[in-house]
């Protein structure tokens, strides 16, 4: 298997470190290395590409290419802000000569940014084979339907990011299916969740987050899928200010891809940090006993 | 060689800049010119009778003509010299008017100059050699592919100017596209009302021989001259002996989609398009046939009163000669649902096309003229119209304006609303593109008098929620997203040319856009021409059209059939390409940058491949004389020599008039 | 007169007919062009604009109809691929690539006709008359 230089992103290493944990659990099941990056910074993330003349939106995820860039072929960011922003740094990187000269005069040194940047999907699809994957699940989440939610920058913009068809991606089903779910069908899978508007306008994620919430319990989902520590706040830490504002009574747990896998694998949910969530899984998770005890 | 010059004055126009005498004198001491002579008009009638005097006095055997431009005036003394019994090529005119007088001021520089020029038109017909416009024998008789409205229009013009039309439809009826609309935009009259007489005067009519369910399959030959192998598909059934019936149709008991009816409710393998159709023949489709897919059946066999029915019936393929084609292939409407995920991309029944509700307005469509969700067969009351659809989308490669989805959008909104007094309909539109005449006061009608919302943006996505569609969509106008529940989803998508579009347009060797649509001849001066000589176009196989264009073209392609096929031979521009084949290597990147196709290989005897120019399809632009890597293939007209020989003269610095040689000459000044 | 010589290859549909139209309104120009008349300009042979460099033009200009306009379709989609290529070899044959230039005009740019003609009379009067020659 290979080894890959791991990128966590704040959010992995603070708000989201049960991501983090199923990632690694997953990763070391199926014997892929992961080399946390030395000195790594934050992305740039949201404010950074927006500030300041815009420069650290593209300095900050190039020092941590740069830095990717001594060890491993390729680098793994799970975070779908992360992945984005790396990926537009590079893009940025190899059309643009003064960029490089720049970069080179903050670094002082050549910027190496020809490490590949994947994501967690990818990375999964590449490394794990779902017949392996299969027979470890044991058909574990035979009973569990999920919508899968990719989001927007995960696939946006196509000519940058170059992964699935932001209209229709359908990276997550292959392994999920190997694990035994069924995918439903969800409209919503690439829509907006309303992203950091969190903050500033928490109308318009109460908004966007509940159409769909709705549209996946409306598919028939057990839970949402999703890779963006954005996307799980708004839809999981703030389904109950949804509730609120809308007097719904939603109750739809979202777990990332790497905490499905773990469950496929019989990981415990606490191992998976599934308890740390806001919105309950238990339904969920006795259905899966279930099918297991069977 | 004797070669006359004749200089213009056009009244002061050359004469008040250009010192004609002058031009004249210099002109005489030229190699080989025995007359030299300035003329008041040389256009106007005495002007002319002094050239063609002069010819026949002097034996005069090329003429150079210091005048206006060429592309005034050149055909007026191609004639006067061919009436002196000259070969109306051995003329060159040589422009002091547009290209010299009119554009200078100073009488020195403007003669000095119009001397080169004319050292240069002597020069180049110094190398003239006679041409011969050649000639083709005419087939008398047209083609028409293709049988909606553009087709039936264009077979029908051409049938009454009296010239025999085979017309060629691959489906067992005629009437194409037209013939599923209900009423037509912009003054709602019944589609069916207007096109079913003229589909049955294509039948009747004795200049017409109509070939149903047939399809081209070979196209030899060229302008005048086509020969077209025609395949008669096999139907089962005996044309002459069906009488549409429909018996067999009703005892049928293999189902099979509707392809008339845009896949809306469901027909037999053995059927009639529709009941109006033309003929009124049923044809069987086999792949949906209990007997042939299972060995075992032969109700319609059994019903058929009129003994028509022939399971043995095999493809026939005929032979014809043409004269000219006619392509009015049409159009179908482009497949929404893999580029459109985000609409369901087929997985939500109430999601249609345009023109699939296009057949459940129509009285005679499979819902009787009842509008019906698919998925339950209840009545909508609300019905979004979303524009647009795989056109004017880049995203999803397709920028082109589907030409009528706005106009039929309104005309569909009208007709719901007509159909359904107590329902809503929404345009989500982009632009309204209402060009045409009564167009725009169409849409107002939808909006004021039938009580349709338009909102201007794109629907992003449309999903279902409690029984209903929503469709999310921006309003670009308010700036704000908007969401409309909707009982039914009408998609106006857009528009492709034919499926086998392309296919036909390599055996005619016409050229075809990313749609598949034809491209005509220019995109401007040959709307209805291709760039293949005595192929024309019609209708929306050109590029999207509504049945008012469709028409149009069709007549306009029509009366270029008949121009063309009125003369027994067809005259063919002498100023063409001619391989010298004895040096010929047989490369054929002639061939590789002909734009008309017009160069074929030949086979000399001993077996040499070399090329050759068809007379009757090169449009002389040269193209192949620059590629000829051992430049064999001159231009006549152009020649190597000529232009080269017109380089160095006009760049040679004068001689001084050698007296010797004026003195032997005449010089005729006419003041 | 200026003492150059500067010879036009003009297509018959567009660029001579926008030479004609620039007459008709009278739109005066310098004297030093004379102009050959072709059917299109896929039909100069770049070895023409070398023969007339070699016979002593001071300047070689081309002009054609407009991309996507050209009478035969494609013909100047040619030329000017053909035309690409001979302008950068012409400094190998000691010609200031200067005095070479090809360029669209339609049948209606008279006005752009006689500001190409100026501006390239003025650009190889500046160069003056060649000497010598490539030959
Ligand atoms: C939903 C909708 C609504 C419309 N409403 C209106 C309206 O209200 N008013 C209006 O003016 N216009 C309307 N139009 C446009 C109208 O349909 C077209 O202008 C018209 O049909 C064009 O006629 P046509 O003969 O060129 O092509 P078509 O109608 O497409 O006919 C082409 C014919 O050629 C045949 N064919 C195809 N390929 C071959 C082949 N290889 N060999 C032999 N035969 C072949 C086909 O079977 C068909 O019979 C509408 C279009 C749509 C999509």
């Amino acid at each position: 298997m290979t080894d890959y230089s791991y990128f966590p992103g704040c959010s992995l290493a603070s708000s989201a470190m049960e991501y983090d944990a199923s990632f690694r659990l997953v990763s070391e099941v199926f014997g892929i290395g992961l080399d946390e990056l030395e000195d790594w910074t934050c992305c740039g993330a949201s404010p950074a590409p927006h500030h300041w003349g815009g420069e650290l939106g593209i300095l900050l995820p190039a020092r941590n290419l740069h830095i990717a860039g001594r060890s491993h072929p390729a680098v793994v960011a799970p975070c779908a802000g992360c992945y984005n922003r790396l990926k537009y740094a590079q893009y940025e990187l190899r059309r643009n000569q003064q960029l490089r000269e720049r970069v080179a005069q903050v670094l002082r040194e050549p910027v190496r940014y020809e490490t590949e940047v994947v994501n967690l999907i990818e990375m999964f699809n590449r490394e794990i084979d779902p017949a392996a994957l299969a027979a470890r699940a044991q058909g574990r989440l035979e009973e569990i339907s999920l919508a899968t939610y990719y989001g927007c920058v995960l696939t946006r913009p196509a000519e940058i990011v170059n992964f699935d068809d932001p209209n229709d991606p359908v990276m997550m089903e292959p392994l999920l299916r190997a694990a035994g779910a069924t995918i439903t069908h969800f409209p919503f899978k690439s829509e907006c969740c309303g992203s950091y508007m969190g903050l500033a306008k928490k109308e318009i994620v109460f908004r966007a987050s509940r159409q769909i919430i709705e549209t996946a319990l409306e598919s028939g989902a057990d839970a949402i899928v999703t890779v963006c520590p954005l996307c799980h706040q708004n839809l999981d830490l703030r389904q109950r200010q949804i509730n609120f504002a809308w007097d719904t009574d939603f109750e739809l747990p979202v777990l990332y891809f790497s905490q499905v896998i773990g469950l496929a694998l019989g990981a415990s949910p606490e191992e998976l940090g599934i308890d740390s969530h806001a919105v309950s899984a238990d339904k969920l998770l006795v259905k899966i006993k279930k099918t297991a005890n069977r | 060689m004797r070669i006359g010059v004749f200089v213009c004055q056009c009244g002061t126009n050359i004469a008040a800049t250009v010192a004609t005498r002058r031009v004249v004198e210099a002109a005489l001491s030229m190699r080989d010119v025995f007359h030299g002579e300035s003329i008041q008009y040389t256009c106007s009638d005495p002007g002319q009778r002094a050239i063609i005097d002069a010819i026949q006095q002097k034996n005069l055997t090329r003429v150079v003509l210091a005048a206006c431009s060429p592309r005034m005036h050149e055909t007026t003394f191609r004639r006067a010299i061919a009436q002196a019994g000259m070969n109306p090529f051995m003329l060159e005119m040589v422009n002091i008017r547009e290209q010299c007088s009119w554009i200078h001021s100073d009488i020195d520089t403007a003669t000095e100059k119009a001397i080169d020029l004319v050292r240069k038109g002597v020069a180049r017909v110094r190398r003239q050699t006679p041409l011969h416009a050649g000639s083709v024998p005419v087939t008398r008789r047209a083609l028409v592919i293709g049988g909606g409205v553009a087709g039936i229009q264009a077979a029908l013009d051409i049938a009454d100017a009296g010239v025999p039309v085979t017309l060629v439809e691959k489906s067992p009826t005629l009437g194409g596209n037209m013939a599923r609309l209900d009423k037509t935009f912009p003054t709602l009259d019944c589609s069916s009302c207007i096109l079913t007489p003229r589909m049955v005067e294509v039948k009747q009519h004795e200049n017409i021989d109509l070939m149903v369910s047939s399809e081209i399959e070979n196209v030899r030959g060229y302008i005048g001259n086509f020969e077209v192998d025609i395949r008669r598909k096999a139907t089962c059934v005996i044309e002459e002996k069906c009488t549409g019936c429909m018996i067999c149709e009703q005892k049928c008991p293999s189902r099979a989609p509707d392809d008339f009816n845009a896949g809306v409710g469901e027909s037999k393998a053995i059927s009639v398009a529709f009941p109006q159709a033309v003929p009124l023949v049923a044809a069987l489709r086999k792949e949906y046939c209990r007997l042939f897919l299972k060995g075992r059946c032969s109700v319609c066999k059994k019903v058929c009163p009129a003994g028509a029915i022939d399971y043995e019936q095999e493809d026939r393929f005929v032979t014809e000669r043409f004269g000219a084609i006619v392509a009015a292939t049409g159009f179908e409407q482009f497949d929404w649902k893999k580029a459109y995920p985000s609409f369901g991309g087929g997985l939500y029944p109430d999601v249609i096309t345009s023109l699939e509700y296009e057949r459940m307005l129509s009285a005679s469509g499979p819902t009787g003229g009842h509008i019906r969700r698919p998925s339950d067969g209840a009545e909508p009351k609300h019905i979004v119209f979303i524009s647009c659809v795989g056109s004017r989308d880049e995203s999803v490669g397709r920028p082109a304006c589907c030409g009528v989805g706005c106009m039929y959008q309104a005309k569909q909104a009208i007709l719901t609303k007509e159909h359904i007094p107590d329902s809503q309909s929404y345009v989500f539109y982009l632009d309204v593109r209402a060009g045409g005449k009564g167009y725009e006061e169409f849409v107002r009608r939808a909006t004021r008098e039938f009580g349709t919302i338009y909102v201007r943006g794109r629907v992003g996505k449309v999903y279902p929620r409690n029984g209903k569609l929503i469709c999310m969509g921006t309003d670009t106008l308010a700036g704000h997203q908007v969401e409309v529940e909707a009982d039914l989803v009408v998609l106006a998508a857009g528009l492709n040319a034919a499926g086998a579009a392309a296919g036909l347009a390599r055996k005619l060797n016409i050229s075809y856009d990313m749609y598949g649509f034809f491209s005509e001849g220019h995109p401007k001066l040959k709307p209805v021409e291709t760039n293949t000589g005595g192929v024309f176009l019609a209708g929306a196989c050109q590029g999207p059209k509504d049945i008012p264009a469709s028409v149009a073209q069709a007549g306009a392609a029509a009366a270029k059939v008949v121009s063309l096929l009125s003369r027994a031979e067809l005259e063919t521009s002498p100023m063409v390409a001619e391989v010298n084949q004895m040096k010929c290597t047989g490369c054929f990147k002639c061939r590789e940058v002909c734009p008309y196709g017009a160069i074929e290989e030949q086979e000399l005897r001993g077996g040499r491949r070399v090329a050759h120019v068809i007379g009757s399809l090169c449009q002389g632009c040269g193209l192949c004389n620059v590629a000829c890597p051992p430049a064999v293939i001159p231009l006549k007209g152009y020649t190597d020599n000529q232009l080269i020989a017109e380089v160095v003269e006009v760049l040679r610095e004068p001689e001084p008039a050698s007296s010797a040689g004026a003195s032997a000459k005449a010089v005729e000044v006419a003041e | 007169m200026s003492g150059v010589k500067i010879i036009g290859l003009l297509c018959n549909w567009c660029s001579y007919a926008g030479a004609d139209m620039a007459g008709t309104a009278r739109m005066k120009q310098p004297a030093a062009l004379r102009v050959v008349r072709l059917p299109c300009t896929g039909r100069v042979n770049p070895l023409l604009v070398l023969k007339a460099f070699q016979e002593g033009a001071d300047g070689v200009l081309v002009s054609g109809c407009h991309p996507g306009d050209c009478h035969y379709n494609e013909g100047n989609y040619y030329a000017r691929r053909r035309l690409e290529l001979l302008a950068a070899m012409l400094p190998a044959l000691g010609i200031e690539p200067e005095r070479f230039r090809y360029t669209w005009v339609s049948a209606s740019e008279g006005a752009r006709w006689t500001e190409v003609v100026e501006e390239f009379t003025g650009r190889v009067e500046a160069l003056g008359p060649r000497d010598g020659g490539a030959a």
